[in-house]
C-alpha cells in the first residue's frame, strides 16, 4: 500500500527532491501534479519547502563586514603599487 | 606603460577599489579572496586599458571584469569532486522515504519573529554553511551569486542540471538540519 501511495504521491525523500529542482528549473506536469498532491498529505514536506525557501532568502541577506577606510586606503596603496611593478 | 594610462588607472583605483571590494566580498564570502580577485581585476584592466572606448562607465567595465574572476572561482569549486552516496538520505528518511520521526522540520515560527535581521541567526546560518562540503555550499549559494536561473548556472559552470539539484538537496537537508538544531533547540 505504502508503495502504490509512493509510486502516485511521491515519497518525502523524492518529494524534497522535487522541491529544490523546482527553485532552480521547471517542474513537468506529472512532477508538479505529484509535489502538489503530495504537500496536500504531507505537513513536514510542506514545512520544508517553507523553511528551504526561507533559508534562501537568509542567505540573500547574509552582510559582510566591509574594509575599514585606513585598511581601505592601505589595500588601495597596495594596488597601486602593484600596477606600478608591472610597468 | 604610458603615464596617462597610469594616472588613469590610479584614479579607477581610487575611485572603484571600495565598491568592487563590497562586491567580490558579496560574491565569494572570502576577504582575502576578494582582495585577490579586485586586485587581478586592476591587472587585467591595466592590460586591457588600450581596448576601453568608455562605451560604458569605467565602472560597469571593472564590474565586468571582476564578474568573469568571481564566476572562474566558482567554476573550480564546483569541478572539486565531492562523494555522492546516499548516507545523507539514510540519515533523514528511513528505507521506504519517510521522513525519520526525529528529523522532521519542527516549527520555525519564522512568520511570527524576523529571523532575517537576527545577528545570531545571521552566524548560526553561515556556521551551518560552513560545515558542508565547498562545493556543497556554493551549489546552495549559486542561484543568489550567480543571479541566473538553473539553465544558464548549469552552462556556466559546467555541471549538468541533474547534478545541480542532486547536490543543492542533500546540502538543503543538512543545512536545515543544522540551523534547528543550532537555533531553535538549544
Amino acid at each position: 500500500m505504502k508503495k502504490l501511495m509512493h509510486i502516485l504521491f511521491l515519497s518525502c525523500l523524492k518529494a524534497t527532491e522535487l522541491i529544490e529542482k523546482k527553485m532552480h528549473f521547471r517542474l513537468s506536469w506529472m512532477e508538479r501534479m505529484q509535489l502538489k498532491a503530495h504537500k496536500m498529505m504531507c505537513d513536514a514536506c510542506t514545512r520544508y519547502e517553507e523553511q528551504s525557501a526561507y533559508i534562501d532568502q537568509a542567505i540573500e541577506k547574509t552582510r559582510h563586514e566591509n574594509l575599514s577606510a585606513s585598511e581601505l586606503n592601505q589595500f588601495k596603496q597596495q594596488i597601486v603599487d602593484k600596477l606600478g611593478d608591472s610597468d | 606603460m604610458a603615464t596617462t594610462t597610469t594616472i588613469k588607472l590610479t584614479e579607477m583605483v581610487e575611485a572603484y577599489t571600495s565598491d568592487l571590494y563590497s562586491w567580490a566580498l558579496h560574491k565569494v564570502s572570502d576577504s582575502e579572496l576578494a582582495k585577490d580577485l579586485v586586485q587581478d581585476t586592476f591587472m587585467a584592466a591595466a592590460e586591457k586599458i588600450d581596448t576601453f572606448k568608455g562605451d560604458s562607465s569605467p565602472k560597469t567595465w571593472l564590474l565586468a571584469i571582476l564578474n568573469f574572476k568571481i564566476i572562474d572561482v566558482y567554476r573550480k569549486k564546483v569541478r572539486q569532486p565531492v562523494r555522492m552516496d546516499d548516507q545523507v538520505f539514510a540519515q533523514f528518511f528511513d528505507e521506504d522515504g519517510s521522513w525519520k520521526y526525529e528529523k522532521r522540520p519542527g516549527d520555525w515560527h519564522e512568520e511570527e519573529t524576523n529571523l532575517l535581521d537576527d545577528a545570531g541567526f545571521q552566524e548560526v546560518l553561515k556556521k551551518c554553511l560552513e560545515a558542508l562540503p565547498e562545493k556543497w555550499s556554493t551549489c546552495v549559494k549559486l542561484k543568489y551569486l550567480v543571479e541566473k536561473d538553473g539553465e544558464e548556472i548549469c552552462q556556466e559552470l559546467d555541471i549538468t542540471p541533474t547534478n545541480l539539484w542532486q547536490i543543492v538537496h542533500r546540502a538543503k537537508l543538512q543545512l536545515r538540519d543544522c540551523i534547528e538544531h543550532s537555533w531553535f533547540k538549544q
